[in-house]
Parts: C-alpha cells; structure tokens; sequence
C-alpha cells in the first residue's frame, strides 16, 4: 500500500525559485520527506474513464456520443468523418467551445499514458489533418493540390454561410437552433436568452466577414449556395468519390458533412431551403447515401 | 460629579423633548424608533434619572452601530427654561450633537496576498436615504482575481442596528491555475443578516450565478475539459458565526465557530447544478500560564477543524436523478491559510497536475504560539510550532462502465453508496499531514506567516511544500 517517496517528490521548491539553489545538506533532508506516502486519489465520477484512446471533442448529445452517432455540427462532422475515413480507432465526448484550445469545436485529445503525468496537449482541428495522416490505418487519396483548394472555398464560404444563414439567423429554425446549442448549456432563460443572442451574433459577424458586406442578403447567399452545388455537381459528375479516386478524402468528408445534416431526418429543419436546393443536384444527395 | 449623580439616581424625571444637532442627512423617521421610546417611558412615575442616563447610553451605543455618525456623540441634558408654562418641574430636555460622516468615501489602492497582487477601487455611499443604507461598489483587477466589479445596497430593517438586508451583485474573472481555468462569474443576491447582542452573527440569503469554465490551459486535464463550460448555480444559503476569541488574527483564548449550508438546485430553486453543501468550522485556544507568574505569558496552543460534505441532490424534483459535483462545487484543501505545508488546492484527488477537489474533506491543526524572546507577549509577533493535516475525498462512481458522458445521473442510491464510501475513505489510513515552525505577525487587518514545513505524510499527486511557504489572510486553520 504505502511506500517512501525518495524519488518521487516533487521537487517543488527548486522549481519555485530557479535563482536559489538548496544547500546540499537541506536538500538531503528533503529528500526523506514525505516520511509517508499512499496511492493516489480516486477521481470524481464526472472524471472519464476512457483515456486509453484518443478523444474527439464535438457538439453531439450526451447519448449519441455513447454510440459514436454523428454530430449535429458540420466542421466537428467533417473531423469525425475524416478520423474514421483515416482509420484511426478514437471516441467523441460532449463538449462545447469553451473546453477547446482554440475556442471552436472539434479538438482532439490524444491518449494520455498515465494520469499522474501532465495531460497530453490537445490538438486543434486544423492540425487534425496530420494527426489522421500520422496514426490512422487505412491509406488516403492524395488531394488534386490547388484544383482542391478553389472548391474547398466553395464548401468553407458558400456553403457555410448559406448553413450558418438558416441554422442560426432563419427565425423559422429558432427552435432547432435552440435544441441544437442553447438547451444543453443551461436551463436558467436569462442565461439561456444572453448565449443565444452571443451565438446568433457571432453568426451574423462570420457571414458578414465572408461576403465582405455590411449587410446579409438571404437571396445572394442561397444563390451562392446553388452556384456552389451546382459547381461541385460538376466536378463529382458520376464518379463515386470527388477528383475521381477510388477511396473518400478530407473532401469528400467535408462534403458528407453538409449533405449529411441537411438530408439527414435527425434534424428538425423548419427552414427548409438548404434541401430544396440540395434536392436539385440528385448526385449530391447520392454522394451523401454513398 | 460622581457623586452629584449618585445622588440624584432616583430623583424622578420625565423627558420632555429630545434634540438631535448635526444629523442633517439622516431621517427623521429612522431616527424616531430609538427615542420614541425613551420619551414615552419617562411617562412612567417611578421613572428616575438612573433609568433615563441608561437608556439615553443604549440608544447612543445603538446609533454609533450603524457606522453613520463619528463615535463621539454628545450628549447634553438641560431643563427646560421655567419661564415655558407647559412644562413640570421633573421635565428635562435631551439633546445629542452628532457629526455624520462623509457620505461619500473614494478609496483606491493596492494589495499584495496569497500570492496574489491586486489594485482595486472602492466607493461607498453612506446614509443614501438617511436611513443607514449602503452602497459600496468595488472594482479590482489583479494577477489572480483577473477582474471584479461588485455592487451592494444594503440596509437596517426597522431602525435596527443587528439586522441588515442587502441586495449584492457580482462580475469576476478569477484565475484558477491549481486547476488549469478561468472562472467567470456573473450573478446577484438577497441576503438578510442578523446579529445578536452577543454578537452571534445568522445570514440567511438567495444567490443565482452563471459560472462560465473557459480559458483552459494548453495542459488541462480531461477532467477540467469535460467541466468547461457554462452552469448556473441557484441556490439558498444558510451563515452562522459565533466568535469569541479574544482576538481573532491572534487567539490566545477563546473559541469560534461557523456553519455554512447550501442548498441549490432542489425544488422550485432551478439552476443547472443541485446539491447540499454544508461546512463546519471550528478552533479554539488556550493560554499556558507560566507557573509562579501571574502575568500572560503570551504563550497558547490552539486547534482548528474544518470539515464539509457536498451531497448531490437531483434537480428540482428529482425525476432525472442527481448528478455528480461539478469541478467549481466541491472544496479546494490546501494551501498557506488551511493546511500549511501543501500548495493551494494540494490535497485532494488530481488529474495529471489538474487539483479536482473533493466533495468530502476535513482538516485539522494544531498550533502553539510562543512569544519572541526579546519583545514579549503584547507585541503582534509570535513564534508558531504547528502540525496539520487533512483529507479530501471526491464521490467516485464505481457503478459506470463504459460511460463517457459527463451529464450522466446517478440514482439516490448510487449517490448515498458512492457518499457513504468516500466519507469512509476520508478516516481510511493516516490523513496528508505536515509539520513545520513559523514567524506570525498579527495586522489589525490581515495576519501574516512566514512557514518552513515538510511534509510528513502525503498521497501520491498531492501538492506539498518543503521548505519556506508565505501566507497572508484573515482565517487561518
């Protein structure tokens, strides 16, 4: 049970004051002490138990992270989809934006070998990409380069504010919006109403920040939406995956991720538009079966 | 003038008009409740001098209370002119010339604590509605406590001194580095406070706070990640406070005691978190007489224990059943103003070098003080020799398995099971304990201790100090 701590004290006041070194004699002394000591803590039952494994922080209720369903927000999807293309071997948590090192969502934590050691450092979503690259199993597509990065626009810009636009700013989606981002936070209404203004907010600021406009234009941005399908209708044409390989990449997953939550009957759209419009391009709605 | 009043204690007189010079801010029907009384008394025949000087002395103790009028308060006892037909021969006037203070006081400045700096600013509006209400509003910003503004109204209920209502509302950012966050908190209260003329202090109040978790450092444990976030704490709280020590930044005799209870979350009361957390503190000292002198040697041993327990209670009516405690709800242990020898938060389970705390703790200590050779027992000096230690225990839910959800609620059941085992543990084995001596300077505002302790007995994680440990505060253990 209990053992002698000669080695395993911490060195605390030579860490304290670097510019102070302890006499010889003082520092054996310290070395004797604790005279005692027992095995740790146990940890309080919020604590998790799963640390053998990597984590993936993402938006999802409690009990869909329980079974590895998909979550309800398209860049923590995106990642989701994207480790599991990769073949890396992770699980997902219940989170929000306040837990991640970079203030968004997803954000991954690798495994951590012991519990007395400092906790590994998480790893933000924009370098979840080599993080998949470097421990997944499976072999990706390489991406077609700079061809990749005029469509990856499209699906970062037009797609995503035309999403941002009606989950967050359509009055008829209000109640999903709230369902989705507000109702697991709190259940105080004045907290519930402040976060909900600060979401839609940051909504609006993000949309306004893409478009380079002082105003949102709902039509201009739907439009851009179809432009962008229609565009991407093109470069899939009737291949499986996009850019014509023969296994799903970072696009493809992004993709999934959009077409996923727009179709997927999980989510109580009452603004409807992004289906109307995703309905138009019966490739696009395949790709999401695919 | 002893004498001439010796004599006439008995004579009998009656209060004909009471005059109060200087109180030009203050109500005059916050003022009637104390001499109403006085001059509807002397109505009585057997009414003398003696009671009269008596309860004139009540009334100006009662009114230096409020902390409205500067101590000196003159009181002046006349008679009446006899040219004035209306009056009797026992009548006499009573006049008081008092000096409010300033109404408003600006304070600013800076503080150095527990390993804190801060500047802050202070305003106090005395006597807003003549009445003894307060205003104070506070804004600090500092190394730990990031920011904070408060503001709180408060007022006497009926004239009465010993009973107090006040209205109180907070901001504060507070950094929280033993378990890698930032607090923000944002909230406002009601409280009643009651004192007795033994000077027992009661405070019953209401609070609600949003707590915001953000701001983790690179290196937070998953235990710190999983509680980032936003909960809402509606809760009652219950004060007492009993003090009598004969000087509390120093006892040498004397006992104290104080109990804090808080119910949040249950019934009507809403909020994201419930529970009943409650906490006990009591210490105590002893002089030791030096034997064959009669004079205080200066010399006392004192203890001091704290124990608290936090019991999850499901939320309103307890249909979802009750969730585990929250990193920002259980005790923090540890630290140079509880249990010296370990660093702030030290005791108490860890995740990586995240301190988690406990929803069970208790501590101990005991302490001898001995006056400095040279400069005897009345200075504020004292050598301290002191031994203390504790433990702090958190719920652990044995039953989950495979379960990575931290909403997750437990049955009352597992609750009481998972209760009963860690207060179980906290008698389990030797608690983390350490030893050391120490200088101790008494402030009037603060006490100081400069500590050399080792650590005697610890659990692997915990926090301990070796060596020189700084403390600065108000309540030690």
């Amino acid at each position: 049970m209990s053992s002698t701590a000669e080695g395993k004290a911490r060195p605390q006041p030579q860490e304290s004051s670097g510019w102070f070194t302890i006499p010889a004699p003082l520092a054996r002394l310290f070395k004797k002490f604790p005279l005692l000591m027992y095995p740790p803590n146990e940890l309080p039952a919020r604590s998790p138990d799963i640390r053998h494994v990597p984590t993936l922080y993402v938006f999802i209720s409690d009990e869909d992270a329980l079974k590895g369903l998909p979550s309800f927000n398209p860049s923590c999807l995106k990642w989701q989809t994207f480790l599991k293309l990769a073949g890396v071997d992770f699980c997902v948590r219940s989170s929000n934006n306040h837990a991640s090192p970079t203030g968004a969502l997803p954000f991954l934590l690798p495994p951590s070998i012991s519990r007395e050691n400092r906790s590994p450092r998480p790893i933000p979503s924009n370098k979840l990409e080599q993080y998949g690259l470097d421990n997944g199993k499976s072999r990706l597509p390489e991406g077609p380069g700079a061809r990749l990065e005029a469509y990856e626009s499209l699906l970062d810009h037009r797609i995503r504010n035309a999403w941002l636009y009606t989950l967050y700013l359509s009055p008829a989606n209000a109640e999903l919006l709230t369902n989705l981002y507000i109702t697991p936070a709190t259940s105080s209404r004045p907290v519930r109403t402040t976060i909900l203004y600060q979401l839609k907010h940051a909504a609006e600021l993000e949309i306004l920040k893409s478009t380079s406009r002082d105003t949102i234009n709902p039509a201009d941005l739907y439009r851009g939406l179809k432009e962008a399908f229609h565009a991407l209708d093109a470069v899939l044409s009737d291949e499986e995956w996009f850019f014509g390989s023969a296994s799903p990449g970072l696009f493809d997953a992004t993709m999934f991720s959009y077409t996923y939550l727009i179709l997927h009957d999980g989510l109580a759209w009452q603004n409807r538009r992004l289906s109307d419009i995703l309905q138009d391009f019966p490739r696009l709605t395949l790709f999401d079966s695919a | 003038m002893a004498q001439l009043l010796a004599h006439n204690q008995t004579l009998p007189v009656t209060l004909s008009s009471v005059q109060i010079h200087g109180a030009r801010n203050t109500r005059k029907s916050f003022l009637d409740p104390f001499f109403r009384p006085l001059v509807e008394d002397s109505r009585n025949v057997s009414y003398t001098l003696g009671d009269l000087l008596n309860e004139v002395g009540g009334t100006v103790s009662k009114l230096q209370k409020f902390d409205v009028f500067h101590p000196d308060i003159h009181v002046h006892l006349s008679q009446p002119p006899h040219l004035d037909p209306s009056t009797s021969p026992t009548d006499l006037d009573l006049s008081l010339r008092v000096r409010e203070k300033s109404r408003f006081m600006l304070k600013t400045g800076t503080d150095l604590g527990n390993t804190e700096g801060s500047a802050y600013g202070t305003m106090l509006v005395r006597n807003i509605f003549g009445g003894a209400e307060f205003l104070s509003m506070n804004a600090s910003a500092g190394t730990r406590t990031r920011s904070a503004y408060s503001a709180e109204f408060s007022t006497p209920i009926n004239s009465d001194p010993n009973l107090r209502l006040s209205l109180d509302g907070l901001a504060s950012s507070t950094h929280k580095p033993w378990a890698s966050h930032e607090e923000l908190l944002k909230g406002g209260g009601l409280r009643l406070n009651w004192a007795k003329e033994n000077g027992d202090r009661f405070q019953v109040g209401y609070s609600g706070t949003w707590r915001q978790l953000t701001g983790l450092a690179a290196t937070a444990s998953p235990t710190v990640r999983g509680d980032a976030g936003d909960s809402v704490k509606s809760a009652i709280t219950y004060l007492f406070q009993r003090e009598r020590r004969d000087n509390p930044m120093l006892p040498q005799s004397g006992y104290m005691m104080k109990t804090t209870t808080e119910l949040a979350g249950w019934g009507l009361l809403g909020g994201d978190v419930g529970f009943s957390k409650s906490e006990m503190e009591i210490a105590g000292a002893v002089p030791i007489p030096i034997p064959g002198s009669k004079s205080p040697s200066g010399i006392s041993i004192g203890c001091g224990l704290r124990t608290g327990v936090l019991y999850p209670l499901p939320l309103s009516f307890g249909l979802g059943g009750a969730s585990p405690s929250r990193l920002n709800d259980r005790f923090t242990l540890g630290g140079p103003t509880d249990v010296r020898g370990f660093s702030l938060g030290g005791l108490g389970p860890r995740d990586g070098t995240d301190a988690l705390g406990g929803d069970v703790f208790a501590a101990g200590s005991v302490n001898m003080l001995l006056p400095l050779p040279k400069v005897g027992p009345d200075s504020p000096f004292r050598i301290q020799l002191f031994a203390n230690g504790g433990r702090s225990v958190a719920m652990s839910n044995r039953t989950k398995r495979n379960d990575t959800a931290s909403g997750q609620r437990m049955t009352a059941g597992s609750v009481l099971n998972g209760m009963l085992s860690a207060t179980k543990e906290v008698g389990t084995g030797l608690p983390s304990i350490a030893a050391g001596v120490g200088l101790v300077y008494a402030h009037p505002v603060a006490r100081l201790e400069l500590n050399f302790s080792l650590p005697l007995v610890t659990r692997q994680g915990e926090e301990s100090r070796k060596g020189l440990q700084v403390g600065v505060g108000i309540n030690f253990l």
